[in-house]
């Protein structure tokens, strides 16, 4: 074995066993298991937690300590058994297909918008950053005043351009408010969308799609050959982000809708939520955490395997 | 405990360096968690006034959000760091104690001199009291009338002296006042799903001779159908399926609606920001029954199970209800519990604050029963099916009704 040159130029005692430390494999077991503990303890425990409580009947009373009365499956049996159960989860599925569609096609056409070079595009595109950094909180109360049926903008704007002549109860219909708060996600969430996408057409080489062109491929050939297989990393990750990021969506209906009327815009973290701080039904509020921990859990391993499948041999 | 020194030590300090010549020494510190926000609440003056002429305890206060006590409460609970004393919405006093959350104070309010149940209205009082075992000392109360904009009944050809007494002729000013094209309503309520839709309703089920047992019958039925037919003939905005009652305010101040539905809280903000004539009055009651019913609301002094200066924080329950510090509530927009304090002399608009107070005879209080959230959740249901036209009224009544039977049953509530 040959001595690096750096120890050769600089070889105090204590240097070389530094180095050699840190050359060593104690430093990544140490480094590992510092990350390792950290996760045991910050996701790790509160997973664990939840997943007692759901399995245990859970009142104020016994909320401090762990040794409460168990009650096996019977709160994920209740949950099922609840009829609302059916509609929360129908409201889930087409709030979190829809955004992740919509806010990835929006996102991917805004993307390739701000990649021409025209005069204030970068600027511009910086703009629309700004939905995403505002609180889900603001958005919430901003479009809920937006979609007002009396003095909101959107019905003026509608009723100005011709296009409707009664009133559309956007938040009241139980028939449209799924739309509604699922129209304000997806503005809270396409600039996500956009920025990661911008990041990963910023990755791919110009020189391939400059060969593409001397080889007589058009704009759109060379969008479906060359841009949409080299994003797909990008692809991947920023689905399966967006999934997750939409599963747990909470604040912005708590304002918008609290979930109503009648529950026709509750998803599962609001009803959790309403369970566990509204009807102090703790076992239950964690039995729809649970479930929707192993729903986002399905999606993350979908996730790590396929970035595991991309990575070249 | 270190912050808690350290707590006591800051706000000693501070309130030294206000006063100048105070020493900075406190043996006890009572941790309360209020719903006092703003700076010049008279509830965080007499905070202030407590900690500068006690020296042997001194409150430390944080402020939490109403909407969010509960769920504070319950993370307090669950971490077993409990404050002192906490403030609490009065409906779910019943819950929290029933499930050995609070601490028991009967014992302590029958030896206080200054807490004589004679003094408090007998509904807030109700409120603190689960199975014959009071659980709380009610603080301030709150009611609901009507907020009436009076250039709008000018303006629609209705005497604003002769404001409506009965349903009918609520029905019937709503009904000339309201152009639902242009946004303009007659009448505002809020049928939110929440416990903000309940507390709006229950006073109309109440007045119409019906109650949690009879909600299908034709009186409960008639009390649902009144706020059904507000909607659909456009009385009422759609949108009171979905706005709080705070917002129900908003579109009365905007001019958006002649009568509104809502309690004292909005009165300091009413007072800054009105721009039109305006006065309150009392929930009309439906003819041929009479009965007078309101709603009656606020929070209540409760120390948690678990607290560490339980004898402390009586102590400051006993001080905020004090005729000097219970007095101060209205300039807050809220009414004391206590019936012997009248609203101070140089109030703006005392007549409004009288309104209120006088309505408090009528208050009636929701429970208590440790199934309150529950019962809560099936009335909102019922009102948003019939409001939405999904169920009829009396459909949705009766499947509420079916739901509440068995909780009723298991927590008798005395009148309901």
């Amino acid at each position: 074995m040959s001595q690096p040159l750096r120890h050769t130029l600089d070889a105090t005692p204590w240097r070389m066993s530094r180095d050699r430390f840190l050359d060593s494999s104690t430093i990544w077991m140490l480094l590992i298991g510092a990350a390792a503990l950290f996760l045991l303890l910050l996701v790790g425990y509160p997973i664990a937690y939840n997943l007692v409580m759901s399995v245990q009947e859970v009142t104020l009373g016994n909320l401090p300590s762990f040794s409460r009365p168990w009650v096996g499956l019977q709160n994920y049996r209740q949950l099922l058994a609840d009829p609302l159960f059916l509609l929360v989860a129908k409201n889930t599925l087409v709030f979190t297909v829809a955004n992740v569609a919509v806010q990835f096609v929006l996102g991917l056409g805004l993307a390739l918008y701000f990649q021409l070079s025209f005069p204030a595009s970068s600027f511009l595109r910086g703009l629309v950053l700004v939905g995403w950094m505002l609180p889900p909180l603001v958005i919430g109360a901003v479009w809920k005043w937006l979609l007002g049926s009396d003095s909101g903008f959107v019905n003026y704007a509608l009723q100005g351009l011709g296009l409707i002549s009664g009133k559309i109860y956007w938040l009241a219909d139980p028939s449209l408010s799924l739309l509604a708060v699922t129209i304000a996600n997806i503005w809270f969430g396409v600039p996500f969308n956009m920025i990661l996408l911008a990041a990963g057409l910023a990755g791919i080489p110009a020189d391939i799609y400059e060969a593409a062109a001397l080889d007589g491929a058009g704009p759109v050939r060379r969008f479906i050959w060359i841009t949409m297989p080299l994003l797909r990393p990008t692809i991947y990750a920023l689905l399966s982000l967006t999934t997750v990021y939409t599963m747990r969506a909470f604040d912005l209906i708590y304002t918008m809708t609290h979930g109503g009327p009648l529950d026709s815009s509750n998803i599962f973290p609001v009803w959790s939520y309403r369970m566990s701080f509204e009807l102090f039904d703790f076992g239950g509020g964690a039995a729809i955490a649970t479930a929707m921990f192993a729903l986002v859990l399905v999606v993350a391993l979908a996730y790590v395997r396929s970035v595991n499948a991309e990575r070249p041999m | 405990m270190k912050r808690r020194v350290f707590c006591t030590l800051a706000t000693a300090g501070s309130a030294a360096l206000a006063l100048g010549s105070r020493p900075a020494r406190a043996a006890t510190t009572v941790s309360l968690w209020h719903i006092f926000g703003y700076s010049t609440e008279p509830g965080l003056i007499n905070i202030a006034r407590f900690n500068q002429t006690r020296t042997d305890v001194q409150i430390d206060g944080k402020s939490v959000p109403f909407g969010q006590l509960s769920q504070q409460l319950v993370k307090a609970v669950a971490t077993g760091d409990v404050p002192d004393l906490i403030t609490i919405d009065n409906p779910t006093v019943a819950s929290f104690a029933g499930q050995g959350v609070l601490e028991e104070v009967g014992a302590r309010v029958a030896a206080s001199k200054g807490l004589a149940k004679s003094r408090f209205f007998p509904g807030s009082w109700a409120t603190t009291i689960l199975q014959g075992k009071q659980f709380a000392v009610p603080g301030e109360v709150n009611t609901l009338m009507f907020y009436v904009n009076q250039d709008m009944l000018r303006a629609g050809g209705v005497d604003p002296s002769k404001p409506p007494q009965t349903w009918a002729e609520l029905t019937a000013v709503a009904a000339k006042l309201a152009d639902p094209a242009k946004g303009k309503y007659g009448i505002g309520v809020s049928a939110i799903q929440t416990e903000e839709g309940t507390f709006q309703w229950l006073p109309f089920l109440q007045q119409s001779g019906a109650g949690l047992k009879t909600l299908s019958s034709p009186d409960g039925v008639a009390a649902l159908q009144l706020w059904v037919d507000w909607v659909q003939k456009g009385y009422a905005s759609h949108d009171i399926l979905v706005k709080r009652q705070s917002e129900m305010t908003d579109a009365w101040l905007a001019g958006n609606s002649a009568m509104s539905l809502s309690g004292p809280w909005e009165l300091p903000r009413i007072l800054r920001d009105v721009k039109f004539n305006w006065t309150v009055i009392p929930m009309p009651v439906r003819e041929g029954k009479n009965i007078h019913a309101t709603a009656l609301g606020g929070y209540v002094w409760a120390i948690p199970k678990g607290a560490k200066n339980v004898d402390a924080a009586f102590q400051v329950i006993e001080y905020m209800l004090a005729p000097e510090q219970a007095a101060r509530s209205f300039a807050g927009g809220r009414l004391p519990a206590v019936q012997d304090v009248q609203p101070p002399a140089d109030l703006p608009r005392g007549e409004v604050y009288a309104g209120f107070e006088s309505q408090l005879q009528y208050a009636r209080p929701r429970g208590p029963s440790p199934e309150w959230p529950r019962i809560s959740e099936a009335l909102q249901r019922a009102i948003q099916q019939a409001i939405t036209g999904q169920q009829p009224a009396q459909q949705a009544l009766a499947t509420a009704e079916a739901t509440i039977a068995p909780l009723l049953q298991r927590y008798p509530i005395e009148g309901m």
